[in-house]
């Protein structure tokens, strides 16, 4: 089977845009969780979206176009622990830090801080710059 | 080369990617990347956990992806590389 990008276009783009650079592929960026994304449902995000938020996040930091392309796809999930999914309405930060890269190979650690600065989700993603 | 570093390498290869299995169980000279009989089938994911594990464990930085290719090829030669950079 063929694989197919997860495109990066509403409604499969969670991430905004970039609130603050702190380096090259590091800083902040905010995400505005709404009810008709398609990934909603009603007891909120499923715990994978918030790993891909994460490298989408990464990803914009990097340079990548949030609405028209993207420097590479998500190919890894660790230690990811949930405090609580967000729910339409939700207005999120995320840090972005990078824990490590070897070629085109870069593993970032992300928090996402809900409205009140609180995190309500960290953990790491593994990010493969280029095409799948 | 001193079996405790090997010793050492191992747990750390298990631990570091989360294998399930005995760690001396891994051969001094299986390739740990590839589909080679006997190897663990690595790729360029565990290879950065590894590069993580590595600066963790041992406090050396692998930031060239050639050098990981190299230092990562076995248990022998990961355990040349740390001893390398430790002189």
């Amino acid at each position: 089977m063929d694989f197919q990008p997860l495109p990066h276009a509403f409604p499969f783009r969670f991430a905004d845009g970039v609130v603050e650079r702190t380096g090259r592929a590091e800083g902040r960026v905010r995400a505005s969780v709404t009810a008709d994304a398609a990934a909603v449902r009603a007891t909120g995000f499923p715990t994978a979206v918030l790993a891909e938020l994460v490298a989408q996040s990464a990803l914009l930091l990097q340079g990548g176009d949030s609405a028209l392309g993207r420097k590479g796809f998500l190919a890894g999930i660790s230690d990811l622990s949930v405090q609580r999914l967000p729910v339409p309405g939700d207005v999120l930060t995320i840090d972005v830090s990078i824990a490590g890269r070897l070629g085109d190979t870069v593993k970032f650690d992300g928090v996402i801080l809900d409205a009140h600065g609180g995190a309500i989700a960290r953990g790491s993603v593994t990010v493969k710059q280029g095409s799948a | 080369m001193s079996d405790d570093l090997k010793k050492r390498v191992k747990e750390l290869i298990v631990r570091q990617l989360k294998l399930e299995m005995d760690p001396a169980t891994i051969a001094d000279d299986a390739p740990l990347f590839g589909d080679a009989d006997g190897g663990l089938g690595l790729d360029s994911i565990d290879a950065l956990e590894l590069v993580l594990g590595v600066e963790k464990e041992f406090g050396i930085k692998v930031q060239d992806e050639e050098v990981g290719v190299t230092a990562f090829a076995s248990v022998n030669a990961l355990c040349a590389f740390v001893r390398q950079k430790a002189a």
